[in-house]
Protein backbone atom coordinates (compact mmCIF):
# COMPACT_ATOMS: atom_id res chain seq x y z
CA UNK A 1 0.00 0.00 0.00
CA UNK A 2 1.44 3.43 -0.99
CA UNK A 3 2.80 5.75 1.86
CA UNK A 4 0.44 8.61 2.49
CA UNK A 5 1.78 12.70 3.43
CA UNK A 6 0.40 15.32 3.72
CA UNK A 7 1.27 18.54 3.40
CA UNK A 8 -0.73 22.96 3.67
CA UNK A 9 -0.59 25.76 0.79
CA UNK A 10 -2.54 29.06 1.90
CA UNK A 11 -4.36 28.07 -0.88
CA UNK A 12 -4.79 25.37 -3.23
CA UNK A 13 -4.14 26.70 -6.42
CA UNK A 14 -0.96 27.39 -4.83
CA UNK A 15 0.46 23.78 -5.05
CA UNK A 16 2.51 23.25 -8.19
CA UNK A 17 3.36 20.44 -10.31
CA UNK A 18 6.84 19.38 -10.79
CA UNK A 19 9.68 19.56 -8.53
CA UNK A 20 9.32 21.58 -5.33
CA UNK A 21 10.30 22.00 -2.03
CA UNK A 22 8.02 20.85 1.10
CA UNK A 23 7.26 20.64 4.41
CA UNK A 24 5.11 17.14 4.88
CA UNK A 25 3.46 15.26 7.38
CA UNK A 26 3.84 11.26 7.73
CA UNK A 27 0.50 10.17 7.83
CA UNK A 28 1.38 6.69 8.84
CA UNK A 29 -0.44 5.08 11.91
CA UNK A 30 1.40 5.18 15.09
CA UNK A 31 2.92 6.85 18.01
CA UNK A 32 5.33 8.97 15.30
CA UNK A 33 2.17 9.64 12.78
CA UNK A 34 1.98 13.72 12.39
CA UNK A 35 5.88 13.66 11.94
CA UNK A 36 7.35 16.43 9.69
CA UNK A 37 9.84 16.07 7.01
CA UNK A 38 11.44 18.93 5.14
CA UNK A 39 11.90 17.85 1.88
CA UNK A 40 12.44 18.10 -1.89
CA UNK A 41 10.01 16.19 -3.90
CA UNK A 42 8.35 16.01 -7.49
CA UNK A 43 4.72 15.92 -6.70
CA UNK A 44 1.73 15.27 -9.68
CA UNK A 45 -1.52 15.57 -9.61
CA UNK A 46 -2.23 12.48 -11.33
CA UNK A 47 -1.00 9.10 -10.74
CA UNK A 48 -0.50 8.08 -13.91
CA UNK A 49 2.38 11.04 -14.05
CA UNK A 50 4.14 9.67 -10.95
CA UNK A 51 3.42 6.02 -11.10
CA UNK A 52 5.77 4.60 -8.32
CA UNK A 53 4.82 7.61 -6.18
CA UNK A 54 3.28 8.37 -2.62
CA UNK A 55 0.07 9.58 -1.79
CA UNK A 56 0.21 13.33 -0.70
CA UNK A 57 -3.16 14.93 0.57
CA UNK A 58 -3.22 18.83 0.49
CA UNK A 59 -4.90 20.78 2.73
CA UNK A 60 -5.80 24.81 2.56
CA UNK A 61 -4.96 27.19 5.67
CA UNK A 62 -7.95 26.70 6.80
CA UNK A 63 -7.48 23.06 7.27
CA UNK A 64 -9.45 22.01 4.68
CA UNK A 65 -8.39 18.56 2.44
CA UNK A 66 -8.79 19.11 -1.10
CA UNK A 67 -10.37 16.59 -2.60
CA UNK A 68 -8.43 14.23 -4.72
CA UNK A 69 -4.87 13.37 -3.76
CA UNK A 70 -1.70 14.25 -5.38
CA UNK A 71 1.29 12.24 -5.64
CA UNK A 72 4.93 12.95 -3.98
CA UNK A 73 8.21 11.31 -4.88
CA UNK A 74 10.70 12.09 -2.68
CA UNK A 75 14.10 13.31 -4.26
CA UNK A 76 16.42 14.85 -1.05
CA UNK A 77 15.62 15.04 2.83
CA UNK A 78 16.29 18.69 3.48
CA UNK A 79 17.05 19.79 7.66
CA UNK A 80 13.91 19.92 9.55
CA UNK A 81 13.59 23.63 9.09
CA UNK A 82 14.42 27.04 6.67
CA UNK A 83 16.73 30.19 7.54
CA UNK A 84 14.45 32.66 8.21
CA UNK A 85 13.44 34.84 11.47
CA UNK A 86 10.66 34.13 13.39
CA UNK A 87 6.75 35.31 12.33
CA UNK A 88 8.24 35.41 8.96
CA UNK A 89 5.89 33.96 6.36
CA UNK A 90 7.34 30.60 5.57
CA UNK A 91 5.79 30.30 2.13
CA UNK A 92 7.18 33.42 1.36
CA UNK A 93 10.99 32.62 2.54
CA UNK A 94 10.85 29.56 0.77
CA UNK A 95 10.01 31.20 -2.47
CA UNK A 96 12.45 33.68 -2.32
CA UNK A 97 14.99 31.13 -1.94
CA UNK A 98 13.81 29.47 -4.90
CA UNK A 99 14.51 32.21 -6.87
CA UNK A 100 17.96 33.16 -5.22
CA UNK B 1 -4.61 26.19 50.89
CA UNK B 2 -3.64 26.39 47.27
CA UNK B 3 -3.29 23.32 45.52
CA UNK B 4 -0.04 21.86 44.68
CA UNK B 5 -0.47 20.44 41.72
CA UNK B 6 -2.64 18.73 38.61
CA UNK B 7 -3.03 16.07 40.35
CA UNK B 8 -4.18 17.67 43.62
CA UNK B 9 -7.16 19.52 42.27
CA UNK B 10 -8.46 16.50 39.80
CA UNK B 11 -9.08 14.67 43.44
CA UNK B 12 -11.13 17.96 44.35
CA UNK B 13 -12.85 17.79 40.85
CA UNK B 14 -13.45 14.27 41.50
CA UNK B 15 -14.64 14.43 44.83
CA UNK B 16 -17.16 17.25 43.97
CA UNK B 17 -18.55 15.47 40.87
CA UNK B 18 -16.88 17.20 38.27
CA UNK B 19 -14.04 15.08 37.04
CA UNK B 20 -14.87 11.83 35.06
CA UNK B 21 -12.28 9.63 34.19
CA UNK B 22 -12.20 7.68 30.88
CA UNK B 23 -10.74 4.58 31.06
CA UNK B 24 -11.76 2.72 28.05
CA UNK B 25 -8.62 3.06 25.84
CA UNK B 26 -8.76 6.46 23.14
CA UNK B 27 -7.45 7.36 20.27
CA UNK B 28 -4.87 10.65 20.74
CA UNK B 29 -5.64 11.10 16.93
CA UNK B 30 -8.61 13.19 16.85
CA UNK B 31 -11.09 10.87 19.82
CA UNK B 32 -9.65 12.82 22.53
CA UNK B 33 -10.25 15.90 20.96
CA UNK B 34 -13.58 15.30 19.99
CA UNK B 35 -14.72 13.33 23.40
CA UNK B 36 -13.20 16.90 25.08
CA UNK B 37 -14.80 19.27 22.45
CA UNK B 38 -18.60 17.91 22.94
CA UNK B 39 -18.12 17.17 26.63
CA UNK B 40 -17.34 21.50 26.84
CA UNK B 41 -20.25 21.56 24.34
CA UNK B 42 -22.22 20.26 26.90
CA UNK B 43 -20.75 22.31 29.88
CA UNK B 44 -19.86 18.60 30.96
CA UNK B 45 -16.88 17.56 33.60
CA UNK B 46 -12.98 17.83 33.38
CA UNK B 47 -11.52 14.59 31.77
CA UNK B 48 -8.65 12.54 32.41
CA UNK B 49 -8.01 9.50 29.48
CA UNK B 50 -6.18 7.03 31.21
CA UNK B 51 -5.66 4.54 28.41
CA UNK B 52 -3.96 5.94 25.23
CA UNK B 53 -3.77 4.44 22.31
CA UNK B 54 -0.22 3.87 21.16
CA UNK B 55 1.26 4.31 24.91
CA UNK B 56 2.46 3.20 27.42
CA UNK B 57 0.43 2.27 30.22
CA UNK B 58 0.44 5.77 32.69
CA UNK B 59 0.70 7.95 29.90
CA UNK B 60 -2.64 10.01 30.23
CA UNK B 61 -3.85 13.12 29.48
CA UNK B 62 -6.82 15.66 30.89
CA UNK B 63 -8.97 17.78 29.62
CA UNK B 64 -11.28 20.90 30.76
CA UNK B 65 -9.21 21.61 33.88
CA UNK B 66 -11.09 25.47 34.06
CA UNK B 67 -13.93 24.45 31.72
CA UNK B 68 -16.68 25.93 33.61
CA UNK B 69 -16.96 28.67 36.30
CA UNK B 70 -17.84 25.94 38.75
CA UNK B 71 -14.01 24.33 38.35
CA UNK B 72 -12.45 28.34 38.53
CA UNK B 73 -14.45 28.39 42.22
CA UNK B 74 -12.97 25.00 43.16
CA UNK B 75 -9.43 26.00 42.07
CA UNK B 76 -9.79 29.35 43.79
CA UNK B 77 -11.32 27.84 46.86
CA UNK B 78 -14.76 28.90 46.65
CA UNK B 79 -18.27 26.90 46.51
CA UNK B 80 -18.90 25.07 43.24
CA UNK B 81 -22.19 27.09 42.86
CA UNK B 82 -20.36 30.37 43.81
CA UNK B 83 -21.58 33.62 41.22
CA UNK B 84 -19.74 35.22 38.40
CA UNK B 85 -19.31 38.10 40.29
CA UNK B 86 -18.20 36.40 43.53
CA UNK B 87 -15.44 34.60 41.50
CA UNK B 88 -14.53 38.09 39.84
CA UNK B 89 -14.92 40.01 43.44
CA UNK B 90 -12.34 37.06 44.76
CA UNK B 91 -9.97 37.45 41.51
CA UNK B 92 -9.63 41.40 41.71
CA UNK B 93 -9.21 41.62 45.58
CA UNK B 94 -6.07 38.70 45.11
CA UNK B 95 -4.72 39.81 41.73
CA UNK B 96 -3.37 42.80 43.89
CA UNK B 97 -1.15 40.73 46.11
CA UNK B 98 1.94 39.19 44.71
CA UNK B 99 3.84 36.63 46.75
CA UNK B 100 7.59 35.63 45.73
CA UNK B 101 8.22 32.16 44.32
CA UNK B 102 10.06 29.59 46.44
CA UNK B 103 12.98 27.73 44.61
CA UNK B 104 13.22 24.32 45.71
CA UNK B 105 15.42 21.80 45.45
CA UNK B 106 15.79 19.04 42.72
CA UNK B 107 14.78 16.26 44.72
CA UNK B 108 11.78 18.08 45.94
CA UNK B 109 10.87 18.26 42.23
CA UNK B 110 8.45 15.45 40.63
CA UNK B 111 8.85 17.07 37.32
CA UNK B 112 12.54 15.99 37.74
CA UNK B 113 11.61 12.02 38.00
CA UNK B 114 12.37 11.54 34.25
CA UNK B 115 14.54 13.39 32.59
CA UNK B 116 15.63 13.17 28.32
CA UNK B 117 18.37 15.37 27.63
CA UNK B 118 20.02 15.93 24.25
CA UNK B 119 19.57 12.96 21.96
CA UNK B 120 17.50 11.09 24.40
CA UNK B 121 14.52 13.67 23.16
CA UNK B 122 12.08 11.87 21.92
CA UNK B 123 8.52 14.15 21.54
CA UNK B 124 6.86 11.41 19.85
CA UNK B 125 6.86 9.08 23.64
CA UNK B 126 4.11 11.41 24.86
CA UNK B 127 0.38 10.73 23.56
CA UNK B 128 0.41 14.53 21.97
CA UNK B 129 -3.09 14.71 20.54
CA UNK B 130 -4.38 15.38 17.15
CA UNK B 131 -6.92 17.88 18.35
CA UNK B 132 -8.98 18.90 15.12
CA UNK B 133 -9.41 17.07 12.01
CA UNK B 134 -7.25 19.32 10.11
CA UNK B 135 -5.19 20.79 12.29
CA UNK B 136 -1.47 21.39 11.33
CA UNK B 137 -0.20 18.67 13.67
CA UNK B 138 -0.37 17.42 17.12
CA UNK B 139 -0.63 20.15 19.81
CA UNK B 140 1.07 19.47 22.87
CA UNK B 141 1.04 23.07 23.82
CA UNK B 142 -2.90 24.19 24.61
CA UNK B 143 -2.80 24.44 28.28
CA UNK B 144 0.33 25.68 28.87
CA UNK B 145 2.50 27.77 30.66
CA UNK B 146 5.35 28.92 28.61
CA UNK B 147 8.54 30.67 30.03
CA UNK B 148 10.92 32.95 28.96
CA UNK B 149 13.16 36.28 30.84
CA UNK B 150 14.37 39.34 30.05
CA UNK B 151 18.22 39.13 30.71
CA UNK B 152 18.57 42.87 31.10
CA UNK B 153 16.10 43.62 33.27
CA UNK B 154 15.50 39.33 34.71
CA UNK B 155 11.52 39.79 34.32
CA UNK B 156 10.14 36.65 33.90
CA UNK B 157 7.44 36.15 31.30
CA UNK B 158 4.73 33.77 31.54
CA UNK B 159 1.68 33.38 28.73
CA UNK B 160 -0.08 30.44 27.48
CA UNK B 161 1.03 29.87 23.56
CA UNK B 162 0.02 27.00 21.47
CA UNK B 163 3.27 24.88 20.43
CA UNK B 164 2.81 22.02 17.90
CA UNK B 165 5.40 18.61 17.40
CA UNK B 166 7.03 19.37 14.74
CA UNK B 167 9.57 16.72 14.49
CA UNK B 168 10.95 14.37 17.47
CA UNK B 169 13.47 17.30 18.78
CA UNK B 170 11.69 20.41 16.91
CA UNK B 171 8.74 22.16 18.81
CA UNK B 172 7.08 25.10 16.27
CA UNK B 173 4.57 27.57 17.97
CA UNK B 174 2.71 30.58 17.71
CA UNK B 175 3.23 33.33 20.26
CA UNK B 176 1.25 36.21 18.75
CA UNK B 177 3.30 39.07 17.31
CA UNK B 178 2.09 41.45 19.93
CA UNK B 179 2.87 39.24 22.70
CA UNK B 180 4.40 40.08 25.79
CA UNK B 181 7.65 36.65 24.51
CA UNK B 182 7.63 38.53 21.29
CA UNK B 183 8.12 41.69 23.23
CA UNK B 184 11.27 39.41 24.76
CA UNK B 185 12.57 38.04 22.26
CA UNK B 186 12.82 40.94 19.37
CA UNK B 187 14.12 43.16 21.92
CA UNK B 188 17.35 41.63 23.19
CA UNK B 189 17.87 38.39 21.54
CA UNK B 190 16.68 38.99 17.98
CA UNK B 191 18.90 41.71 17.56
CA UNK B 192 22.02 39.36 18.58
CA UNK B 193 20.80 36.76 16.22
CA UNK B 194 20.90 34.62 20.03
CA UNK B 195 18.66 31.81 20.74
CA UNK B 196 16.08 32.18 23.88
CA UNK B 197 15.75 30.14 26.12
CA UNK B 198 11.79 28.64 27.07
CA UNK B 199 10.24 26.42 28.83
CA UNK B 200 6.77 24.94 27.86
CA UNK B 201 5.21 23.46 30.98
CA UNK B 202 2.41 20.94 30.84
CA UNK B 203 0.25 20.36 33.93
CA UNK B 204 1.03 22.78 36.63
CA UNK B 205 -1.52 23.40 39.15
CA UNK B 206 -4.92 25.39 38.11
CA UNK B 207 -4.41 29.04 38.80
CA UNK B 208 -0.87 29.09 37.60
CA UNK B 209 -2.33 28.25 34.52
CA UNK B 210 -4.80 30.64 34.85
CA UNK B 211 -2.51 33.76 35.44
CA UNK B 212 -0.79 33.00 32.32
CA UNK B 213 -3.59 33.94 30.40
CA UNK B 214 -3.36 37.14 32.38
CA UNK B 215 -2.99 40.56 30.31
CA UNK B 216 -0.28 41.82 32.96
CA UNK B 217 1.97 44.52 31.71
CA UNK B 218 5.19 44.08 31.09
CA UNK B 219 8.31 43.36 33.16
CA UNK B 220 4.99 42.20 35.85
CA UNK B 221 6.07 38.47 36.60
CA UNK B 222 3.42 36.30 36.25
CA UNK B 223 4.64 33.96 38.90
CA UNK B 224 4.25 36.58 41.67
CA UNK B 225 0.65 37.55 41.04
CA UNK B 226 0.19 33.44 40.87
CA UNK B 227 1.29 33.25 44.43
CA UNK B 228 -0.95 35.94 45.32
CA UNK B 229 -4.04 34.49 43.79
CA UNK B 230 -3.25 30.96 45.42
CA UNK B 231 -2.25 32.72 48.86
CA UNK B 232 0.82 30.88 48.66
CA UNK B 233 4.66 31.19 46.75
CA UNK B 234 4.29 28.87 43.59
CA UNK B 235 7.34 26.19 44.09
CA UNK B 236 9.85 26.58 41.12
CA UNK B 237 12.84 24.49 40.16
CA UNK B 238 15.71 25.46 37.78
CA UNK B 239 15.65 23.54 34.60
CA UNK B 240 18.08 21.38 33.15
CA UNK B 241 19.41 22.68 30.38
CA UNK B 242 18.16 26.72 30.00
CA UNK B 243 18.61 29.00 33.14
CA UNK B 244 14.96 29.26 33.73
CA UNK B 245 12.83 28.80 36.37
CA UNK B 246 9.70 26.20 36.35
CA UNK B 247 6.83 24.83 38.42
CA UNK B 248 8.49 21.71 40.48
CA UNK B 249 5.03 20.46 40.23
CA UNK B 250 4.26 20.23 36.28
CA UNK B 251 3.37 17.01 35.06
CA UNK B 252 5.93 18.21 31.98
CA UNK B 253 8.40 20.54 30.82
CA UNK B 254 9.69 20.93 28.15
CA UNK B 255 13.13 22.80 27.80
CA UNK B 256 14.39 24.46 24.69
CA UNK B 257 16.06 27.31 22.40
CA UNK B 258 13.50 29.58 19.99
CA UNK B 259 15.59 30.07 17.03
CA UNK B 260 16.20 33.23 15.82
CA UNK B 261 17.59 32.20 12.16
CA UNK B 262 14.95 29.47 11.32
CA UNK B 263 11.71 28.71 10.84
CA UNK B 264 9.16 26.11 9.81
CA UNK B 265 5.89 24.56 9.30
CA UNK B 266 3.01 25.53 12.33
CA UNK B 267 -0.63 25.44 12.10
CA UNK B 268 -2.99 25.86 11.36
CA UNK B 269 -4.96 25.03 14.74
CA UNK B 270 -8.26 25.56 15.79
CA UNK B 271 -8.19 28.57 17.66
CA UNK B 272 -9.84 30.13 20.65
CA UNK B 273 -12.48 31.63 18.81
CA UNK B 274 -13.84 29.15 17.42
CA UNK B 275 -13.14 28.91 14.23
CA UNK B 276 -9.38 27.56 12.30
CA UNK B 277 -8.85 30.80 10.40
CA UNK B 278 -5.40 30.61 8.55
CA UNK B 279 -3.01 31.74 10.85
CA UNK B 280 -0.30 29.55 9.76
CA UNK B 281 3.41 29.50 8.86
CA UNK B 282 4.16 32.60 10.66
CA UNK B 283 5.56 31.35 14.09
CA UNK B 284 8.49 30.60 15.68
CA UNK B 285 10.70 27.09 15.88
CA UNK B 286 12.14 25.55 18.65
CA UNK B 287 14.23 23.19 19.02
CA UNK B 288 14.08 21.18 22.60
CA UNK B 289 16.94 20.49 24.51
CA UNK B 290 15.30 18.59 27.64
CA UNK B 291 12.05 17.10 28.72
CA UNK B 292 11.56 16.35 31.96
CA UNK B 293 8.61 15.03 33.35
CA UNK B 294 6.30 12.86 36.00
CA UNK B 295 5.83 9.31 36.24
CA UNK B 296 2.85 8.95 35.05
CA UNK B 297 2.29 12.19 33.28
CA UNK B 298 -0.43 13.78 32.58
CA UNK B 299 -0.56 16.13 29.03
CA UNK B 300 -3.05 18.68 29.66
CA UNK B 301 -4.91 19.77 26.86
CA UNK B 302 -8.10 22.03 25.74
CA UNK B 303 -9.92 20.65 22.90
CA UNK B 304 -10.24 24.72 21.84
CA UNK B 305 -13.21 25.64 19.96
CA UNK B 306 -16.57 27.81 20.50
CA UNK B 307 -17.26 28.61 24.04
CA UNK B 308 -17.08 27.55 26.44
CA UNK B 309 -13.77 25.98 27.09
CA UNK B 310 -10.97 26.54 29.32
CA UNK B 311 -9.88 29.63 27.53
CA UNK B 312 -12.89 31.26 27.00
CA UNK B 313 -13.76 30.97 30.85
CA UNK B 314 -9.96 31.73 31.89
CA UNK B 315 -9.81 34.90 29.62
CA UNK B 316 -13.47 35.99 30.99
CA UNK B 317 -11.55 36.32 34.33
CA UNK B 318 -8.17 37.44 33.90
CA UNK B 319 -9.23 39.65 30.85
CA UNK B 320 -12.28 41.57 32.45
CA UNK B 321 -10.36 42.51 35.91
CA UNK B 322 -7.18 43.84 34.54
CA UNK B 323 -9.35 45.69 31.90
CA UNK B 324 -11.44 47.16 34.89
CA UNK B 325 -8.05 48.41 36.65
CA UNK B 326 -6.64 49.67 33.05
CA UNK B 327 -9.62 51.75 32.28
CA UNK B 328 -9.88 52.92 36.11
CA UNK B 329 -6.15 54.09 35.69
CA UNK B 330 -7.46 56.29 32.25
CA UNK B 331 -9.84 58.32 34.95
CA UNK B 332 -12.53 55.99 33.45
CA UNK B 333 -15.48 55.67 36.08
CA UNK B 334 -15.82 52.17 35.89
CA UNK B 335 -18.36 49.92 37.93
CA UNK B 336 -17.62 46.51 36.58
CA UNK B 337 -16.33 44.78 33.39
CA UNK B 338 -17.66 41.57 31.93
CA UNK B 339 -16.08 39.73 29.25
CA UNK B 340 -18.57 37.26 28.31
CA UNK B 341 -17.07 33.93 27.62
CA UNK B 342 -19.28 33.46 24.70
CA UNK B 343 -17.89 36.73 23.31
CA UNK B 344 -14.25 34.93 23.20
CA UNK B 345 -12.58 38.18 24.34
CA UNK B 346 -13.97 39.65 21.12
CA UNK B 347 -16.91 41.41 22.77
CA UNK B 348 -16.61 43.40 26.18
CA UNK B 349 -19.06 45.05 28.63
CA UNK B 350 -18.18 47.94 30.50
CA UNK B 351 -20.73 49.53 33.22
CA UNK B 352 -19.95 52.96 33.93
CA UNK B 353 -21.31 55.56 36.41
CA UNK B 354 -21.49 58.10 34.53
CA UNK B 355 -21.78 57.48 30.60
CA UNK B 356 -21.93 59.55 27.40
CA UNK B 357 -19.88 60.21 24.33
CA UNK B 358 -16.53 61.58 26.34
CA UNK B 359 -16.61 58.14 27.88
CA UNK B 360 -17.24 56.25 25.34
CA UNK B 361 -14.13 57.74 23.78
CA UNK B 362 -11.83 56.95 26.54
CA UNK B 363 -13.09 53.70 26.36
CA UNK B 364 -12.37 53.17 22.65
CA UNK B 365 -9.02 54.94 23.46
CA UNK B 366 -7.70 52.60 26.15
CA UNK B 367 -8.76 49.32 23.72
CA UNK B 368 -7.10 50.78 21.17
CA UNK B 369 -3.44 52.05 22.68
CA UNK B 370 -1.55 48.92 22.01
CA UNK B 371 -1.85 45.24 21.58
CA UNK B 372 -5.87 45.33 20.61
CA UNK B 373 -7.56 41.85 21.69
CA UNK B 374 -11.32 42.90 21.35
CA UNK B 375 -13.10 44.32 19.41
CA UNK B 376 -16.20 45.14 20.09
CA UNK B 377 -16.87 47.13 23.29
CA UNK B 378 -20.68 47.90 25.31
CA UNK B 379 -20.80 50.76 27.87
CA UNK B 380 -23.40 50.85 29.81
CA UNK B 381 -25.15 52.72 32.49
CA UNK B 382 -24.47 51.82 36.79
CA UNK B 383 -28.11 50.11 36.76
CA UNK B 384 -27.24 47.55 34.03
CA UNK B 385 -25.89 44.38 35.68
CA UNK B 386 -22.62 43.38 33.56
CA UNK B 387 -23.15 39.79 34.16
CA UNK B 388 -26.81 39.74 33.16
CA UNK B 389 -26.46 39.13 29.06
CA UNK B 390 -30.24 39.74 28.90
CA UNK B 391 -29.93 43.42 30.20
CA UNK B 392 -27.11 44.05 28.50
CA UNK B 393 -28.70 43.28 25.69
CA UNK B 394 -31.93 44.99 26.35
CA UNK B 395 -29.93 48.47 27.49
CA UNK B 396 -27.46 47.91 24.10
CA UNK B 397 -31.04 47.31 21.88
CA UNK B 398 -33.12 50.28 23.65
CA UNK B 399 -30.14 53.20 24.49
CA UNK B 400 -27.59 52.56 21.42
CA UNK B 401 -28.36 55.03 19.00
CA UNK B 402 -26.94 54.31 15.87
CA UNK B 403 -26.49 57.38 14.29
CA UNK B 404 -24.61 58.87 17.55
CA UNK B 405 -23.60 56.37 19.63
CA UNK B 406 -21.45 53.79 17.41
CA UNK B 407 -17.49 55.19 17.79
CA UNK B 408 -15.11 53.02 16.11
CA UNK B 409 -11.22 53.41 15.22
CA UNK B 410 -9.09 51.86 12.72
CA UNK B 411 -5.31 51.12 13.45
CA UNK B 412 -2.76 48.96 12.01
CA UNK B 413 0.06 46.49 13.30
CA UNK B 414 -1.59 45.65 16.14
CA UNK B 415 -4.69 43.78 15.92
CA UNK B 416 -5.57 40.29 16.78
CA UNK B 417 -5.00 37.97 13.99
CA UNK B 418 -7.20 35.57 14.81
CA UNK B 419 -10.16 37.36 14.64
CA UNK B 420 -12.05 35.40 12.15
CA UNK B 421 -13.92 38.61 10.17
CA UNK B 422 -10.65 40.34 9.09
CA UNK B 423 -9.38 39.33 5.49
CA UNK B 424 -6.51 37.47 4.86
CA UNK B 425 -4.78 40.54 3.99
CA UNK B 426 -6.18 42.35 7.41
CA UNK B 427 -4.30 39.40 9.40
CA UNK B 428 -1.24 39.75 7.50
CA UNK B 429 -0.89 43.51 8.34
CA UNK B 430 -2.62 43.28 11.66
CA UNK B 431 -5.25 45.86 10.84
CA UNK B 432 -7.88 45.99 12.36
CA UNK B 433 -11.20 48.04 13.75
CA UNK B 434 -12.79 48.40 17.34
CA UNK B 435 -16.20 49.62 17.89
CA UNK B 436 -17.69 51.16 21.05
CA UNK B 437 -21.62 50.79 21.48
CA UNK B 438 -22.44 53.69 23.79
CA UNK B 439 -25.37 52.51 25.65
CA UNK B 440 -25.46 54.97 27.75
CA UNK B 441 -28.32 57.93 28.70
CA UNK B 442 -26.41 61.07 27.37
CA UNK B 443 -25.02 62.76 30.61
CA UNK B 444 -26.31 65.84 29.06
CA UNK B 445 -30.00 65.24 29.15
CA UNK B 446 -31.58 66.47 32.32
CA UNK B 447 -33.52 63.93 34.68
CA UNK B 448 -36.75 65.12 33.76
CA UNK B 449 -36.60 63.99 29.93
CA UNK B 450 -34.37 60.45 31.00
CA UNK B 451 -37.21 57.71 30.06
CA UNK B 452 -37.74 55.46 33.04
CA UNK B 453 -37.10 51.81 32.86
CA UNK B 454 -40.02 50.20 33.53
CA UNK B 455 -38.55 47.67 35.15
CA UNK B 456 -40.48 46.07 38.79
CA UNK B 457 -37.26 47.91 41.01
CA UNK B 458 -37.65 51.15 38.97
CA UNK B 459 -41.01 52.03 37.84
CA UNK B 460 -42.88 51.51 41.38
CA UNK B 461 -42.79 52.78 44.41
CA UNK B 462 -40.45 51.36 47.21
CA UNK B 463 -43.68 51.12 49.35
CA UNK B 464 -45.66 48.92 46.37
CA UNK B 465 -42.49 46.64 46.08
CA UNK B 466 -42.47 45.99 49.54
CA UNK B 467 -46.12 45.29 49.59
CA UNK B 468 -45.77 42.98 46.58
CA UNK B 469 -42.88 40.95 48.14
CA UNK B 470 -44.50 40.64 51.48
CA UNK B 471 -47.96 39.23 49.93
CA UNK B 472 -45.98 37.27 47.09
CA UNK B 473 -46.75 33.69 48.42
CA UNK B 474 -50.58 35.07 49.45
CA UNK B 475 -51.24 36.01 45.86
CA UNK B 476 -50.15 32.05 45.32
CA UNK B 477 -47.17 32.64 43.70
CA UNK B 478 -43.73 30.78 44.44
Amino acid sequence: MAKEWQTFVRKFEDMKEGEVELFIKDLTPGPRKYDTKHVRAKVARRKEDLPEGDILWIRSESGLRFSEPWYIKILEELPPWVPGRPWEDLFEVMEKTKRE
Amino acid sequence: MAFRDHREFLEVLEREGELVRVTQEVDWDLEVGAIGRRVYEREGPCLLFEKIKDYPEGFRISNGTLGTWSRVALALGLRKDASVREIYQVYEERIDRRIAPRIVKKEEAPCKENIMIGDEVDLFKFPSPMIHEGDGGRYIGTWDIVICKDPETGWINWGMYRFMVHTKEWLTGWPQTTSHLAMIFNERYLPKNQPMPIAIVIGSDPLSHLIATAPLKPQESEVEYAGGVRGEPVELVPCETVDLLVPAHAEIVIEGEMMPDKIAMEGPFGEYPGYRSGTMCRGVAVKVKAITYRNNPILTMISLGIPPDDSSIAASLTAAVAMKKGLLRRGVPVTDVYVPPEGVTHLVIVGVKKGGTEVARKVLEYFTARRVMTNKHIVVDEDVDVFNMAEVLHAFATKCHPGRGILYEWYEGRANSLTPFYSPEERKRLKGVSVVFDSTWPPEWSQDIVPIKASFKTIYPPEIQEKVLKNWEKYGLK
